[in-house]
């Protein structure tokens, strides 16, 4: 099988390598880069314990190929925190008891970014449809939309304190108009 | 990240679900702990949120290799002949295993299963031999290079295929070594028997008023656990120590087996722990454990890595049996229960495993929480060409109680009373002799029923009604008892580091319930130290002391009661070293209530144990160390087997009840929970949302087991092994408004009145939702999961 140079972002950090051209993105992450939160769960698309943001928008990992990252940009959990300090997103988590093996807590994680990406301030109804990809065997779902809730509101607070200006990792607030602009494009 | 501090939070924890507590009875708590009963926030939170929690697949070491099995096609074939010759040389293949290089048979309760099969297979997917290879690829290449040679035998799909007797999965059980917990019939399917007989059931038929007789079946369900079945294992050939790593609940059994299987005695046999990604009983068998220790014994001791794929998670791990069951209930015309006749029927699959304790469980939990002087339970273990069976989460309770209070609607029914009222008519209380003849004591069935009732609104609900878009409705409750395993033992050690800071080494596995936060609450609460001072060591067999296992919701109450042993001796230990400081006898320092080594007259003399590492009194002194030691054989009362009459079969008994209202859509036989009332005698809220945390996903699994997941099989195929096709509750079907109540009936040996419930949550969701749906519908579902087609062809019940 060939291999192919790929060029692309893993959490803020440009990289380039050599993959084989049939690798998964899921494998590719946790062989070759060493990203250890990204779980195979089914490796068919069915469980979402490997999603990834991929320019943003989730995908389950296992089914995407690492050749197909050229120019791309890939976010994890490693690239929420901020140096040593949690992500609003994740802290509140674990505040609103979201967390119990925590086998799919990434990849809800993730989820849960492109969902504010997508909505700013979710609804509990449009959080389950943004959230169906992503299965919990232990929490019941539902500590996991109070941590999305609750992670909007850490968030809101944060940027009445500082100023609009203040970024937070994996949140672009103008994420769906650039979608949008991208369709238009084409 | 010292800068700040994570704190629990309990606002969106209101919206669309609330709790309450209803302290019943205390035991030995004062209500003025500030650790316990209050949230706190779980201490393996960040790790995991932050990817940094180390699972099973995330074990990696330089130069290992990779394992994967070849696998029989067949559900029932004899093996004829094995050639590996095309496997073992493909390039990148290091070893090609089969049965004959490891032929001895393991198995919990009877050794009835080969690693890797010997001379037949016995259930689509058994691994007929192991491949280890450089890469994933090449080891999953030469596992298709593998030439078997079958002779197909007759399938045995099913119960009533088995329960015939004309194709034995095991021709012959007495070649296999027993344990005194099992019991196999010769000559047959069935590999275990269980037996229980109060009173005189035959006599109580005659003393009733009314006849019900009922039977019900629950389908046999997969753990989908998010991580499959993963090990790494390191195994020297010439030393013969075998160290594995794995994501396992119960890490002493599996050592004591591993060095079964391979002839090894239990110290050389090293299990290191990782995280696990799900339990709930799927990870308590050994699974890719041997094989991988196995394969790296040929490959010169090299690591070898075995993950199953979600393929292979579905048909060749484990999973819950199906039952079938039949009732027949004897009572009053004013609801009284005089007799209860119970026939069970598991499907236990290929091998025995775990079974006989699942038989064992349900058989003792199958009269339900209910005083009724004359019972006979006679259930048995049926072997059929499936997946094995094995615990899931409540450990067959869960199928017992859907058909005791599926049973119990159908008799109010006829008595025309309400459920609930019958319920209470017959549910123990302290004093009632229970199904064993045991005197019961702290009981609170009565309480939960009505607590689950009201958070539903029972009471002003009509059995069934139609809602306004045509939906039938109805509510439905159910209630339980489960017993915990015993005897048990466990043990721990707590050890003060030279900081004064707090590590406990426990083999209690955390996998979800959160025993890294309660064990340190009872550190905290009873030292009065800091929580954020405590923590818990990795488990691992080499250097944690002795725990029985992480099953049947054991870990709090006894790891609980080990580390408040424990905690007492270190304050021994602190205010010897105080005494030693402050030139004074022993008896002239004490340990308060508030955490202070205090002289006895010299009030100055005082040491607040946050302050104790910087006191100096450890300084050169014997390390601060002690032991917590916690079983129950000495209150056991062993059931015997001729009837299992016993004063105290269990130390605990974990009861609860669950009421729910559903809406089913006529049309398309969707069913939709709205609500789930809960209400759970957890003796003591340690961390009441980690118990809430259980409850609620615990309803939401049920719901998958109410009305979504079964494994289909065809001939001994299985129809359905993948995600797709085998439906787990999503988020979509989350939005459930549940009410919990934890009841507090304090136990007097549990530590701080402790009881268990990580499984208790579960146990009656299954029922009631389908109480809810039979009442909606007015019709006896006699089977679950019950789907759309079983509600669009339904037949009204009508007597
Ligand atoms: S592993 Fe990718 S969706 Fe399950
Ligand atoms: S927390 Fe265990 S699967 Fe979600």
């Amino acid at each position: 099988m060939k291999d192919i140079v790929v060029n692309f972002t893993l959490n803020g950090r440009q990289c380039k390598k050599l993959v084989p051209a049939n690798k998964t993105l899921l494998r590719f992450l946790r062989e070759d880069m060493y990203i250890n939160s990204v779980k195979e769960g089914c490796n068919e698309g069915e469980c979402g314990a490997c999603t990834v943001l991929l320019d943003g928008h989730p995908v389950n990992s296992c089914l995407v190929l690492a050749a197909e990252l050229e120019g791309k940009t890939v976010l994890t959990v490693e690239g929420l925190t901020d140096d040593d300090r949690l992500h609003p997103i994740q802290e509140a988590f674990i505040e609103a008891g979201a967390v119990q093996c925590g086998y799919c807590t990434p990849g809800m994680i993730m989820s849960a970014v492109a969902c504010l990406n997508l909505y700013g301030h979710p609804t509990r109804e449009q959080i389950r449809k943004e959230m169906e990809g992503n299965i919990c065997r232990c929490t019941g779902y539902t500590r996991i939309a109070d941590a999305i809730l609750l992670s909007v509101e850490k968030m809101d607070a944060i940027v009445a304190e500082q100023g609009a200006d203040v970024a937070f990792r994996g949140i672009d607030k103008n994420f769906v108009e650039k979608w949008n602009a991208s369709y238009e494009v084409k | 990240m010292s800068d700040y501090k994570l704190t629990p939070c309990e606002k969106y924890q209101a919206e669309g679900r609330e709790w309450d507590r209803l302290v019943v009875k205390r035991k030995d708590t004062t209500g003025e702990e500030t650790v316990i009963g209050h949230t706190q926030v779980r201490k393996d939170g960040v790790e995991k949120v932050t990817g940094t929690a180390v699972y099973g697949a995330d074990i990696n070491f330089p130069g290992q290799l990779y394992g994967v099995c070849a696998r029989s096609p067949h559900a029932h074939a004899r093996i004829l002949s094995i050639n590996t010759d095309k496997a073992k040389a493909l390039p990148g293949v290091v070893t090609v295993i089969t049965g004959a290089d490891y032929p001895e048979p393991y198995g919990q309760f009877i050794a009835d299963q080969p690693i890797i099969a010997l001379d037949k297979v016995r259930y689509q997917g058994e691994p007929v031999a192991a491949i280890a290879a450089e890469t994933e690829e090449i080891a999953r290449a030469a596992a298709e290079l593998v030439e078997v040679e079958y002779e197909l035998l007759p399938v045995v799909n099913d119960l009533e295929e088995s329960m015939k007797n004309e194709t034995l999965i095991h021709e012959d059980w007495s070649k296999y070594e027993c344990s005194s917990a099992c019991f196999p019939v010769q000559g047959t399917n069935i590999g275990d028997h269980f037996h229980l007989c109060k009173g005189d059931v035959e006599k109580g038929f005659e003393e009733a008023d009314l006849i019900v007789e009922s039977e019900f079946r629950c389908g046999q369900l997969q753990h989908t656990l998010i991580e499959t079945h993963t090990a790494t294992a390191a195994a020297n050939p010439y030393t013969k120590e075998l160290q594995v790593w794995t994501p396992n609940q119960s890490p002493f059994s599996i050592r004591a087996l591993m060095g079964k299987i391979y002839g090894v005695s239990n110290e050389k046999v090293r299990l290191t722990m990782t995280h696990i990604g799900g339990g709930f009983g799927g990870k308590y068998e050994a699974k890719c454990e041997p094989i991988a220790l196995a394969l790296s014994l040929k490959c010169g001791g090299r690591h070898v890595k075995l993950t199953y794929d979600r393929h292979e998670e579905f048909s060749a791990t484990v999973c819950r049996s199906t039952v079938q069951y039949y009732m027949k209930t004897g009572v009053k015309k004013d609801g009284t229960i005089v007799a209860n006749q119970i026939k069970g029927y598991w499907d236990a699959g290929a091998y025995v495993t775990t079974n006989p304790r699942v038989d064992y469980n349900a058989g003792f939990a199958a009269n339900g929480p209910y005083e009724v002087p004359n019972v006979k339970i006679d259930t048995y273990v049926y072997m059929t060409n499936r997946t094995l069976g094995t615990a899931y989460r409540g450990f067959g309770v869960t199928e017992a109680s859907t058909l005791h209070e599926h049973q119990m609607d159908i008799i109010a029914r006829k008595l025309d009373m309400d459920p609930l009222e019958l319920r209470l008519k017959n549910c123990l209380h302290d004093g009632s002799i229970g199904v064993t003849g045991e005197i019961i004591s702290t009981c609170a069935v009565d309480e939960c029923l009505r607590a689950a009732a009201a958070n539903i609104g029972w009471d002003k609900l009509p059995k069934r009604w139609v809602d306004e878009e045509g939906n039938l409705c109805g509510k439905g409750i159910a209630c339980f008892n489960k017993l915990t395993g015993t005897p048990s033992t466990t043990s721990c050690i707590v050890k003060m580091n030279e900081n004064g800071s707090i590590y406990i080494l426990s083999a209690s596995r955390e996998m979800g319930q959160g025993v890294t936060t309660t064990m340190p609450q009872f550190a905290a609460e009873s030292l009065k130290i800091d929580l954020d001072k405590v923590s818990v060591s990795p488990v691992d067999t080499h250097q944690t002391p002795y725990d029985k296992t992480t099953t049947s919701s054991r870990s709090t109450f006894h790891s609980g009661n080990a580390i408040l042993q424990a905690c007492e001796d270190i304050k021994k230990q602190l205010c010897h070293l105080a005494a030693i400081k402050w030139k004074c006898a022993d008896e002239d320092v004490v340990y308060t209530a508030e955490g202070n080594i205090q002289h006895k007259t010299d009030a100055d003399k005082c040491i607040n144990i946050n302050n104790v590492g910087k006191s100096g009194i450890m300084h050169e002194q014997d390390p601060v160390i002690a032991i917590g030691r916690y079983g129950t054989s000495d209150i056991f009362d062993a059931p015997p087997v001729d009837g299992r009459q016993s004063k105290r079969p269990t130390v605990m008994w974990m009861i609860g009840a669950q009421a729910a209202i559903v809406k089913v859509n006529p049309v398309t036989g969707r069913v939709k929970v709205t609500k789930i009332g809960a209400a759970h005698d957890i003796g003591k809220a340690i961390n009441p949302t980690g118990c809430l945390q259980q409850i609620e996903g615990s309803v939401v699994m049920g719901l998958g087991h109410a009305i979504m997941e079964e494994m289909i099989y065809e001939d001994g195929n299985l129809r359905n092994g993948n995600m797709v096709d085998y439906k787990v509750p999503t988020f979509m079907d989350s939005d459930i408004e549940i009410k919990s109540t934890l009841v507090e009936n304090g136990h007097p040996e549990g530590p701080f009145g402790v009881k268990g419930i990580g499984e208790p949550g579960l146990v009656p969701t299954a029922a009631c939702i389908a109480n809810a749906i039979c009442h909606a519908c007015n019709t006896d579902f006699k089977s679950l999961p019950i789907k759309p087609e079983h509600i669009l062809f339904r037949e009204e019940a009508n007597d």
